[in-house]
């Protein structure tokens, strides 16, 4: 089949492979960015065991071809959005410019993570035509449930497919797309459009959940002298809990976790209702992004003015240079309004952060980490790069006008940072 | 001021004026000129000012102004406004005018560059500003600031307070969560309610007193601070994290442990009831944001140039004032309401209690001599669809004669947050127009706006001629209400004029507060017996003591 896939995320890049790998004709329509750049140089942005080497593969046999957005989609009419949480405007007008959007029956998989209820608002665009078409098309949802460090895995061998269709026929083709992906069992969950939506939003919920609880957890282990390590090993022992998304740390950030997406859509509203827990669980997230911050304005008595404080990783998460909702944001934030001069390091987002930032006196960019903490008071780990893991301790020690660590990913061991004569704060570490 | 007051021409001519007009109901005034309403209202900006439903006619506005030039009106304005001594028993001058002036005007008083010290506040009040609502005002733990609680009384909370309530629909959308409370009596009532449900982490007061000597502020000032004190432990920078403190006295402030960089400065020349322009306005401008408070200011120094340089005629301030000397003084009414129609401007009649009353209710004029005529009336309100169901019956059909001011805006609920239920509430203020205009019209007209009114028992009838006067909004917005604040603040001080009295002292409020110091160490035990006590005083001493025993 020939289909058109839109967006440069990983689940669009991972989408786009796969389904080039097995015989369809793949055209990948990138909006314009660094992603894109990178692509044209025939780099893969994602570092995703294999993805790199099969889309390669894949381009050199001619079987996926890139294009820009708004490059025409090829005749099967099968379109897939794979786009950022935030681009539903730009899907909304994809849709709405398809050529014959009311005479040929496209199907659209919606892959994206919007905020529940979308899918039919993308449809009513799909089908706003001046007579009722003949043959309607369909938008279903489809999830995107990656595993991050395992993606392509997780697409060609899933655990599950949340299939959200209302037309039997639009089931059917997604269906059949996937067969080659379903073969151990049928995978395939087929729900309504908006039920698969809502349960993503349940996963996301369930998974911020866990992390605000321990982050809840470890605030209060910080005040009881009891170390949350111990805790979140113990509590993942319990098969009932599981391990996963049990790591305290200083809040959590990116797109899909934002409260856009979290939130329901306008077709839900007027039912008055809301999600309590997930709110508040939010609002944990935004204080804890701010934990490293409170540490030190108590480490050094409320008195910050004037200090400089080194940063490593802005980025939401490691292997992006993305910054959307990332704690290092906030932090930030509260550094300069005490009048903090901030050095930062991050081996990707540099350049998003400076364009976040703009041109600012109290804000030094710096390529080398151990040139960011030269003569800071302080060092604050926020996003736990594996480069910021093991760092040479006497040359830090050295370079550094206090030695204080703030390990907002409690990334490194307490007893031996004080052995290597570091005052060490983590998140409910002792 | 050679003659009597009373003795003057022009109060003699005023007198007389009355009495042929007194037999005059304002149903006929009204049957009489159909253009009533035409010469009997004025504008200004977002004020229309309407006082035809007062008991006066053509003839009465010019020889108004005959009394006011008799009494050097245009003389001490400009004392007023440049500056000069116009409070003589405490040797100040009054110039809360000066604290709403544009940033470019020059104001330079012996040698002093007043606006630069203002807009220096105000700039110093910015920044307070925009570090709370944006949550970078951290508390002793590094929390953002969530609850600011305004601890001050008098001068110092209903100004604030008022301004406040009266904007809330003038917060910017989007708006930080701050949500910002007041404490003023001396009870502890407030604050021990307030602090039970605050987060001593988030929580930043502002001690707001002039002299910072006032016993009811400090005392719950002390309560606030024993508070964090007990919830936090003694942390670094407790009093810098969570107290500031706006006062004309820096080392009082200084003593009790306000920060430097928490102190904002007012001056001697402001009086406590005319402050909310100065950095005691300091809650107002957390609440809407810096921006919404320089449009209250600009609203207000709008009011004093039109005050400064309009012709009377047509000068809002001296004719909400002289009509105020009509009723009070001609027509022989002691009795005043404020009524606004907007519950947003519940506290309004509170404000203007005080500044009516504690600046004009007073006995001795400027010359030391007891005065044989009224001043100030006696002010009191609440909302006006509320009083409906409370006090109207008296201004209705009871004894008294009262005069009335009906406030209310034209349009409301054109904010965006009203949105979804813009519709609903749209219709309520509808009817609340609708109830403003029907009862001034019913206390003005009586029987006459009745239809059959003579087939119905006298108990179910309606006397009518209560004067009242209607100040018409186009809308509630920080610049409407500073311009209709200042209106008050100059209304008083015409008044003032007219009666020969210094409407910026308050020599009434200070006596009681020195004899409650004997009180209360006999309360404590310090002493046996109250000095001189009278049997009323002593009796229930003597009972509250043998409760505590």
């Amino acid at each position: 089949m020939q289909v058109d896939v839109y967006g440069d995320t990983l689940c669009a890049l991972v989408s786009a492979t796969a389904l080039a790998s097995t015989g369809n004709q793949v055209q990948l329509h990138l909006p314009a960015g660094p992603h894109a750049e990178q692509l044209q140089r025939g780099e893969c942005p994602f570092r995703e065991a294999g993805l790199a080497d099969l889309m390669a593969e894949q381009l050199q046999g001619g079987r996926l071809m890139l294009a820009p957005l708004a490059a025409p989609p090829q005749p099967s009419a099968v379109i897939w959005l794979a786009l950022n949480p935030d681009s539903m405007p730009e899907a909304l007008s994809l849709i709405a410019a398809l050529p014959e959007r009311c005479t040929r029956r496209w199907l659209v998989v919606n892959q994206s993570t919007f905020a529940v209820g979308s899918s039919e608002l993308l449809q009513q665009t799909l089908l706003d035509c001046d007579t009722p078409p003949v043959n309607p098309g369909a938008v279903v949802s489809l999830p995107d449930l990656l595993i991050e460090g395992n993606a392509l895995q997780s697409f060609m061998r899933a655990d599950s497919w949340l299939l959200g269709a209302d037309a039997d026929w639009a089931r059917q083709l997604v269906t059949e797309l996937l067969r080659p992906f379903n073969r151990r069992r049928d995978a395939i969950m087929p729900m309504r459009p908006r039920e698969a939506e809502f349960t993503k939003l349940a996963i996301t919920g369930m998974l911020a959940t866990r992390l605000s609880y321990m982050n809840d957890m470890a605030n209060l282990a910080d005040s009881l002298d009891v170390d949350i390590e111990q805790v979140r090993q113990g509590m993942g022992a319990d098969r009932r809990i599981g391990d996963a998304y049990l790591y305290p740390g200083c809040g959590f950030g990116g797109l899909s976790f934002s409260r856009d997406v979290m939130s329901l859509a306008s077709t839900l509203e007027g039912s008055g209702l809301a999600a309590q827990l997930l709110d508040e669980v939010l609002n944990i997230n935004e204080r804890q992004k701010e934990v490293l911050f409170r540490k030190l304005w108590r480490h050094y008595g409320t008195d910050l003015r004037g200090r400089k404080v080194a940063l490593w990783g802005v980025a939401f998460k490691p292997e992006t240079s993305r910054i959307n909702n990332a704690p290092a944001l906030k932090l930030l934030e509260a550094l300069w309004a005490q009048g903090v001069e901030v050095h930062v390091h991050d081996p990707r987002a540099l350049d998003t952060l400076a364009r976040w930032a703009g041109e600012r006196d109290d804000l030094v960019l710096h390529q080398d980490p151990y040139a960011a903490v030269a003569g800071a008071d302080a060092l604050m780990l926020v996003t736990e790069w594996k480069a910021y893991w093991s760092p040479d301790l006497p040359r830090l020690r050295e370079l550094m006008a206090a030695p204080l660590l703030l390990d907002g990913r409690n990334v490194w061991d307490p007893a031996f940072m004080k052995q290597n004569g570091f005052t060490y704060y983590g998140i409910g570490r002792r | 001021m050679s003659s009597s007051l009373t003795h003057k021409p022009a109060w003699q001519a005023l007198m007389q004026h009355a009495a042929e007009l007194r037999s005059s109901h304002l149903a006929e005034l009204f049957a009489a000129d159909a253009g009533r309403f035409d010469s009997l209202h004025r504008t200004f900006g977002p004020l229309l000012f309407d006082f035809s439903k007062q008991r006066l006619d053509a003839r009465t506005l010019p020889l108004l102004f005959d009394l006011a030039a008799e009494q050097g009106l245009a003389e001490h304005m400009s004392e007023l406004f440049s500056g000069a001594a116009v409070n003589p028993s405490e040797g100040r001058a009054a110039m809360h005018w000066a604290l709403r002036l544009p940033a470019e005007h020059g104001c330079v008083l012996a040698g002093e560059d007043i606006n630069a010290q203002v807009q220096a506040q105000l700039q110093r009040m910015d920044d307070i500003v925009q570090k709370v609502r944006s949550g970078q005002w951290r508390g002793a733990t590094g929390e953002a600031i969530t609850d600011v609680v305004n601890i001050g009384v008098g001068g110092s909370d209903l100004g604030p307070l008022m301004v406040t309530e009266a904007l809330t629909d003038s917060r910017p959308a989007n708006d930080s969560p701050l949500r910002v409370h007041f404490a003023s009596t001396m009870d502890g009532s407030q604050v021990s309610q307030l602090l039970g449900g605050l987060n001593p982490h988030a929580t930043l007061f502002i001690i707001s007193s002039k002299s910072f000597s006032t016993i009811d502020t400090l005392s719950n000032a002390a309560t606030a601070r024993g508070w964090l004190e007990r919830e936090l432990g003694e942390l670094p920078g407790l009093l810098a994290c969570h107290f500031i403190g706006v006062s004309a006295a820096a080392e009082r402030m200084m003593e009790w442990g306000i920060a430097p960089a928490n102190q904002l400065a007012l001056w001697e020349w402001v009086g406590g009831r005319f402050s909310l322009w100065s950095a005691i306005g300091l809650p107002i401008a957390l609440s809407i944001g810096m921006a919404g408070f320089r449009e209250l200011l600009a609203g207000a120094h709008a009011m004093d140039e039109h005050f400064r340089q309009t012709p009377w005629a047509d000068n809002l301030p001296v004719l909400l004032g002289l009509i105020g000397i009509w009723n009070t003084n001609m027509l022989g009414i002691n009795a005043h309401a404020v009524l606004p129609y907007d519950g947003r401007l519940k506290e309004l009649p509170n404000y203007l209690e005080q500044l009516e009353m504690e600046s004009n209710g007073k006995s001795v004029n400027l010359a030391g001599d007891t005065v044989d005529y009224a001043t100030c009336p006696i002010v009191w309100g609440t909302i006006g669809p509320n009083a409906q169901h409370a006090f109207y019956q008296l201004l209705h059909q009871g004894t008294e004669p009262v005069t009335c001011d009906f406030i209310v805006p034209a349009r409301r609920y054109r904010e965006a947050q009203h949105s979804l239920a813009v519709a609903e509430l749209r219709a309520q203020h509808e009817l609340a127009l609708a109830n403003c205009l029907a009862q001034s019209r019913l206390l003005a007209l009586g029987d006459a706006a009745v239809e059959d009114a003579d087939t119905l028992p006298r108990n179910r009838r309606y006397r009518g001629n209560q004067p009242s006067s209607t100040l018409l909004l186009d809308e509630l917005t920080p610049y409407s209400l500073g311009a209709l604040i200042a209106l008050y603040e100059h209304k008083v001080f015409v008044q003032s004029v007219i009666w020969e009295i210094n409407p910026f002292d308050q020599w009434g409020v200070e006596m009681g507060k020195r004899i409650a110091v004997d009180a209360l160490a006999c309360i404590r035990g310090d002493i046996k017996r109250l000095p001189g006590a009278d049997a009323s005083t002593a009796g229930l001493l003597a009972r509250i003591m043998a409760g505590s025993a």
